[in-house]
Order: C-alpha cells, then structure tokens, then sequence
C-alpha cells in the first residue's frame, strides 16, 4: 500500500499536505498527533472512503478498518454482524469471536453488549475480512485503561498470528510501542508526517 | 410473536377502549329508535343483520375480495415506486432538485381528479383503477421515505463501503433496516388511505367491489345497506391491520429492545 499524496482539503482549507505514507504485510506503522490534525481524513483517504484529494494511492492489499466508534449494524445479532460485512464464513467468525473473549455472545444484538465487547467485535470482523493491511481509527479510546490494554494485547496478538500490516492512527503515544509500531507524527498546518521524536512515555 | 401480541390484549387502553365502541353503539342504538324515519338511520342490529345475510349469501365476500384485491395491488405498486423514489431523492440532492417540483404538485392533485383522468385517459377498465389509487399515494410514500433516507447513517455507509459489500446485501442489511420504521409508518398510513380511495373508484367506474354496491345501494336510499358495507370491509381493513402490520412492524424493531 502506497499513498503519494500532494494535498487534501475541505472547501477552502487544506488540511493535509504532501506526505508519502508506504506501509507492507507484516510492518505496523502509528501515526500519532493531537485531535483535529487531521488523521481520520488520512486515514479514509487511504481506506478509500475519500477520493477527492490530490495524489496517487495505489496497491493491491486488502484493506480492513476498525473505526474509531465500533460502526456495527444494531439491527444484526453479533454473529451475523462479521459475516455478513465480510461474507466470511460462519466458522470463522465464531472462532474469531472466541479469539477476542467473545464467545457464547453470537446471538447478541450489538446493544445488548457493553461498548469493550462492541469494539472487540469490530476488531474480529476486521480480522475476518483477512486483511493484508490493516487500519484502526483510535480504537482504545474511550475505553477504561484495563479495558483498553486488553484489547491492545489481543490486537497485536491478532497481527502476530494473521501476520497482516498495521496503519494506526492515535493521539496516545504509548500505543505504538505497545503494539510495536514505528511512530511517525502528523503535525503542522497544513499537516505533513514527521519521523516522531523518542516520546518520554515510550 | 406472542410477545407482540402480548402487547395487544395486555396493552392498558383495551378496557376503555372497549368501552367507548360500547358507548358508541348504545349511542347509535338509542339515535336509531328517537328518529322518525328508520330509514335514514337503522338501528345496529338492523344493520348487523343485514352484514349476516351478505356474509351467508356469499355476496359479501365475492364484493369484499374484488375491493381487496384492488387495495392490495395498488398498494404493492405504490410502496415499490414510492420507496424507490423516496430513496433516490433523498440520497441524490439533483435527484430531488429535478424531482421536487413534480412532487409537490402531485401531493396536491385531488384524489378524484386523478381518478377522472385515469377512466378519461387509459378507459374504465382495472388498468386505470389500480393505477389512478397508486397514483395517488405514490406521493405520500414518496416523502415519507425521503425523510427516511436523509437519516440514513453516513458511518455504517463507510462501513459497508471499506468492506466491499454488494449493492444488494447493502440495501438489505444496511439501508432497509433502517428505513423499515418508515416503510412501516407509510404501510400502515397509506392501507387505510388506498381502501377510502379505492371505494370512489369503484363507485365511479367498476362494476364490482364495494365502492359499486355502495353506488347502487345510494341509488335506492339504502342505508343500512351503506353502513352494512362500510362496516364489514372497516372490520377486515382492522384486521389486516392488527394481523399482518403489526406483528410485522413489532418484529422489525425487534434488536431495538433489550432480550432478557
Ligand atoms: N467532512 C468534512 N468537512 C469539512 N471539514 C472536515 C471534514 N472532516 C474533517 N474535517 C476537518 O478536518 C480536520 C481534521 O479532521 P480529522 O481528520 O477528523 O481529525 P482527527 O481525526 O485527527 O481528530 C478538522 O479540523 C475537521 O474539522
Ligand atoms: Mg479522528
């Protein structure tokens, strides 16, 4: 995955500026920065939810997101909630469930869940999408700080086992070490990445 | 299902809502035996009466079921038109810029203007019937499902979308979901504006159903056979409504309540 971008903006602002962001299968890469920056936008450029920005995104990985709310559909029991998005199998959602400490909830209803359960469903459903690359929006945020180091730990186990990328995107510059990423910040106006300083925290 | 019905007979207002029909036919009973002329104003058993010999005869249902078949079909179509414009129009702003216009004009055609023109146009055959009832509440369904669509969720499209789904499975487990409270609002809505419409189409051009017998029974000043009518198809249009809507619409909301 490769994203040569020259600039984004919204109407009459420009928020993000020339950046070049290569990530493969196997590297895991966090882009830090403060809230309003401008990752989120980054981030969909590169899912491809956005293409109304100057530049070139090109490569053949398959991408999956974990968006910074869990995004389920309410009105689809948990179960159904991975394999209908993904169109994988019942087998492997129910063996992804139990990976994220889900099981025996697969005929919940998302509201049924507390919101750790709800994001570790979307972190299974990522998964079952089998992605090369895969791109989480601050999906530990909001969390309580046992509930969020959980999860950390069961996404870089996840990452170990499928072998697949990481592109995350936080504001938390402990994360990247605790996922053994390679922190790269997102500063400026209009924001471009930068090599990240050793941060004291890490 | 039993838990929607539950909610039916269980529900508090039952009592008095029996109650009030109670009132109102004691009501109706004691107008009937005041008036002067019977005929104006028959009494209730009279009227039931008269619902018993149609059911016995056969005649009623013959009549009834041209009527529903009538509702049903122009029902059918004016959903499936209604809510693929609805749609359109309120995810496509040039859509709706185009298509405005033309709504809200349609909104105010009066029914029988419709209804005139469609004989005039397309002849009194079932053709311009069906047509002329689903013209007419093809409109409403429209707007309704407009608003639907302008609440659609713009996070679960982002979802559906980075994950790949088909135009199908997306209308099917992401779109509809959330517009079934309003498909199930302009449903119910618009079942009991088609049967009032579908009777003056009748009246003016079918020679059957039950808007037809109504015209002949106001010919010969019949007015228990009038209410006879009115009230046997008022009671299957509740039916249908307590049967089939529903229990449908209690089992879309279904994931909005919380399962024990
Ligand atoms: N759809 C949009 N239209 C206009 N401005 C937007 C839109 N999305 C984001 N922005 C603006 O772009 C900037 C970056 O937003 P975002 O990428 O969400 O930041 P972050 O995720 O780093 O907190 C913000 O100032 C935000 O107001
Ligand atoms: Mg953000």
């Amino acid at each position: 995955m490769r994203l040569d971008l020259t600039e984004k903006h919204f109407s009459d602002r420009k928020v993000l500026g020339a950046l070049v962001l290569q990530v493969e299968r196997g590297q895991r890469v966090a882009v830090l920065g403060p809230s309003g920056i401008g990752k989120s936008t980054l981030l969909r450029i590169i899912a491809g939810l956005d293409r109304e920005f100057s530049g070139r995104l090109s490569g053949e990985d398959r991408l999956a997101v974990v968006f910074q709310e869990p995004t389920l559909l309410p009105w689809r029991r948990a179960l159904e909630n991975i394999t209908i998005p993904t169109g994988c199998d019942t087998a492997l959602a129910r063996q992804l469930m139990g990976e994220v400490g889900l099981a025996g909830r697969e005929g919940q209803f998302p509201r049924q869940m507390s919101l750790g359960q709800q994001r570790r469903l979307a972190l299974a459903r990522a998964f079952a999408a089998r992605p090369d690359i895969l791109l989480m929006d601050e999906p530990f945020a909001s969390l309580d700080a046992e509930t969020a180091a959980r999860m950390i730990d069961l996404t870089a186990a996840l990452l170990d086992r499928s072998g697949a990328g990481l592109i995350l995107v936080t504001h938390d510059a402990g994360e990247p070490a605790r996922l053994g990423a390679n922190p790269v910040t997102l500063s400026g106006q209009p924001a471009r990445l930068q090599q990240a300083l050793p941060s004291p925290g890490a | 299902m039993s838990k929607a019905q539950r909610h039916i007979w269980q529900s508090p207002g039952l009592l008095p809502g029996l109650f009030s029909v109670l009132a109102m036919l004691v009501l109706w009973a004691v107008a009937s035996q005041l008036t002067e002329r019977p005929q104006v104003l028959p009494a209730p058993w009279v009227v039931a009466a008269r619902i018993w010999s149609l059911a016995a005869s056969g005649e009623l249902w013959f009549h009834a079921g041209m009527t529903l078949f009538r509702v049903l079909a122009s029902f059918v179509i004016a959903m499936a038109v209604g809510i693929a414009l609805g749609l359109w129009m309120g995810r496509f702003r040039t859509a709706d810029h185009w298509l405005n216009p033309a709504l809200v004009i349609a909104l105010n055609i009066p029914a029988l203007v419709t209804i005139v023109l469609a004989y005039i146009w397309i002849g009194l055959n079932e053709v311009a019937a069906i047509t002329a009832v689903a013209l007419n509440k093809i409109p409403v369904v429209t707007v309704m499902l407009r608003e639907g669509s302008r609440a659609l969720r713009p996070d679960l499209d982002d979802m559906a979308s980075a994950f790949r789904m088909g135009r199908l499975e997306r209308l099917r487990h992401v779109v509809l979901p959330q517009l079934a409270p309003y498909i199930a609002g302009a449903a119910r809505a618009g079942i009991s504006l088609i049967w009032k419409i579908v009777l003056v189409v009748e009246f003016l051009g079918r020679s059957n159903g039950v808007g037809f017998k109504i015209h002949l029974l106001f010919s010969s000043f019949d007015v228990a056979g009038v209410l006879a009518w009115a009230l046997a198809f008022v009671a299957v249009m509740l039916l249908i409504d307590l049967m089939i809507l529903r229990p449908w619409e209690a089992r879309a909301n279904r994931w909005r309540r919380d399962e024990a």
